[in-house]
Parts: C-alpha cells; structure tokens; sequence
C-alpha cells in the first residue's frame, strides 16, 4: 500500500491554501461586499411579515439567487466574476419583493378606506334625508328655533273655551310632533299652557295646566315615553301680545311645545327667556 | 492553383464556421427580450416620474447589453440583459408602491375631511340654535 509521506502532504495543503488565498484576494473585495449586501437585504426582505405574506413568490426568488450566489463565490475563480452578478439579482429582488408587499399593504388600506369613505356618505346623505324629512314635518306647524328648542304653537281655536279636551282638528300637528319624537329619540318636550288675564288667576292657572296635561298625554299616547314628556301651566304669565284686544287675547292664549335641541333638559321660563 | 472545388471547398467552410460560431455563443435573445419587457411594463408603471434612477439604471444596463450582444460577447450581454430585467422590475414596483403610497395619503386626508364635516354637521344639529325670534316682550 502507498502511503502519502506526510510532510509532502502538508506542503500540499500549504500550497493550495496560498493558491486558493490568492484566487479569492482577487475578488474578495468586490464580491464579499455585494454578497453580504444581499445577505442582509434577503434578511431584511424575510423579517418583514408583509413580505413572507404578499411577496412570498419573490422572497423565494431572492432566496434561490442567493443560493447561486453563495455557490458561485465558493468555487469561484479569479476571472469569473458570476457570484458579484447573482449577488446583486438578489439584492434588486429582495428589494422587488419589499416594493410588491408595501404596494399590497397599501392597495389593503385603500380599500378599506374606501369603504369607509363610502360609509361615511352613505350615513350623511341619510341624516340629510332624516334632517329635511324632520324640518319638512316641523315647517308644516309653524316651528320656530330658540334657544330652549324648537318652539311649536298651538292656538287657541284647539280647544273649546273653558275646556282641556283637545278639538279633533288639532290632533295632526301632535302626529307630526309624535312622530318627530320617534324619530329623534334623544330630545324631550316640554308642553306649556297659558291663557289670557280674563278671568281669576287660579282658574288660569288650572286651565293652561290641564290644556298642557292634555297635549302632553296626547304625546304620550302617540307612543312617546313619558318620561320624555313634561306639562306646566302658566297661566296669565308670559303673555305674548297685551291682552288689550279681543285679536291679542287670543294670540296669549295656547299652548306652546317645546322640543329639546339635544338631550339636555329644557330649561325653565324665566322673563325675557323663550 | 485555385481550383473552382477549391473555392466550393473554402464556402462551405466558411459557412461551417459561421454556424460553428453561432452555435458556440448563443446571444441572450430571449434575456433581453424579457429586459426589455419588464422596462416597459416600468415605463407604463410611470417609473420615470417615481424610480427614475432604477428605470435609468435598467435602460443603461440594456443599451449595454444590446452593445455587448453586437460584440458577440454572449456571457456579458446575458449578465446586464438580467441586471437590467431587475433593476426594471425593481423601477415598477417602487413605481406602483409609490403612487398607491400617494393615493393613501390623499385618502386619509379625505377622509379627515369627512369626518370633521360631519361631526360638525351633526353638532350643528344639536349645539347651535339660532337667536330666539322676538314673540314675547
């Protein structure tokens, strides 16, 4: 059997070393850098889920041309340059697959927005619609805006003189009223009675709280929770013309509803106050 | 003494060698045809507004590959005719990722837009009634 002397062995080695250290010197200094350039890029490309999520074809890619790469620079010789090559297709495709998965994650965030979007004018042009439907009811009684609400008056031709009983020709604005609650179930009412100064205060006093009882049970009965309702009479108080005339006698006497503008409470009458 | 087989002879040679020749360095047709491709899918993907300096990078690197390929040196015109594919594809999709980028900020801004608006509207509803009309002294 022939025994390789082992001295000559290591001269062996030594050579091939040298010989092999002098062929990678040659392309060390390019192809080491642009292959540790697409190592990291590869690893950036793989750390990042939205990648592995909507780029995953092109990671693969980037993979396999680091594979070449790789393979290349170990048996590469001095004049091929191929592994300095494959490193940079794998830079550019990680990169690639970084730019496919941002464009998808976007594409993802505009859609939703979209749809949101979408949502938003859909809910406006309801609450439009909600919105001239409600001022379309109101306008229909005579509502005028003031700081305590929406005030709605009801004259005195609703009722029979001395009586609470509402007349039938006045249950339709209560309709209206009714169903503009339901409609808007955050706002109260406030119904408040008054009369003219003919007569004893007492007897006033008692009959706008009785016509005020009645529009309110009115509401209620239209299927608005009482607890929403509320009736106070005034009596000769807060007149709105001077009870001079037989004309302003009748324009103090009514019954004004007050619809809250939120779900506040509706606040007290106070002089000069609507 | 050239004889007239003589020249038939030199022919068929030469043809020989020209097939020969041909054979033994394919040029990368099909690498820069793909190249070439992808740089117009970039240009359609308006990469000279959004990648410019990868769409130059593409469109250098396949002049020179089509210079090369002129040469008859196959190996360096198949190496940029595949660099220039990438750099191409990288100029498309940071093109594309760009310009959804845009919308999304435009988007969002829209939307802020919206959003305020209706809060505003829907306050207005609630929150700010107009002065009392005169019905009382």
């Amino acid at each position: 059997m022939k025994r390789i002397h082992p001295t000559r062995n290591l001269v062996t080695i030594a050579v091939a070393s040298v010989l092999f250290g002098l062929a990678s010197c040659e392309t060390a200094p390019d192809s080491t850098a642009v292959l540790e350039q697409a190592r990291s890029a590869v690893a950036q490309a793989e750390s990042d889920p939205n990648v592995t999520r909507y780029a995953p074809i092109e990671l693969d890619r980037a993979r396999k041309l680091l594979t070449s790469a790789e393979g290349a620079a170990r048996q590469e010789g001095a004049k091929d340059n191929s592994a300095a090559h494959y490193a940079y297709l794998t830079t550019q495709m990680a990169r690639i697959a970084q730019q496919r998965a941002q464009e998808q994650v976007t594409t993802t965030r505009i859609k939703a927005g979209e749809a949101e979007r979408q949502q938003i004018l859909m809910s406006a042009r309801e609450n439009e619609a909600n919105q001239s439907v409600a001022q379309a009811q109101l306008e229909n009684i005579e509502a005028a805006q003031t700081t305590r609400g929406i005030v709605l008056t009801l004259d005195d031709v609703s009722f029979d003189k001395g009586k609470a009983a509402l007349k039938s020709g006045s249950q339709q604005p209560l309709d209206q009223i009714a169903s503009f609650l339901s409609e808007n179930p955050e706002r109260r009412v406030q119904v408040e009675g008054f009369t003219d100064s003919e007569g004893a205060n007492d007897y006033n006093l008692e009959l706008s709280q009785s016509r005020a009882d009645a529009v309110a049970m009115a509401i209620i009965q239209r299927g608005i929770d009482a607890q929403r309702v509320r009736a106070l009479g005034y009596g000769e108080e807060f007149p709105v013309a001077s009870n001079a005339s037989v004309g302003s006698r009748q324009l103090n006497r009514r019954v004004e509803i007050i619809v809250s503008n939120n779900d506040a409470a509706i606040p007290g009458r106070a002089a000069g106050v609507l | 003494m050239i004889t007239v087989n003589g020249i038939r002879n030199a022919f068929w040679c030469a043809i020989a060698f020209g097939i020969v020749a041909c054979a033994s360095t394919p040029m990368p047709v099909a690498k820069l045809a793909l190249a070439k491709t992808s740089i117009e899918r970039a240009e359609q993907a308006q990469a000279a507004q959004f990648a410019q300096m990868e769409l130059d990078s593409a469109r250098n690197k396949f002049a020179a590959a089509q210079a090369a390929a002129d040469e008859r040196e196959a190996l360096v015109a198949a190496r940029l005719a595949d660099q220039a594919d990438v750099d191409a594809q990288l100029a498309e999709s940071t093109a594309r990722a760009k310009q959804q980028e845009q919308l999304v900020t435009e988007l969002d801004a829209s939307l802020r837009d919206l959003r305020s608006e209706t809060l505003r509207r829907d306050n207005a509803g609630t929150a700010t009634p107009e002065p009392a009309p005169q019905q009382q002294q």
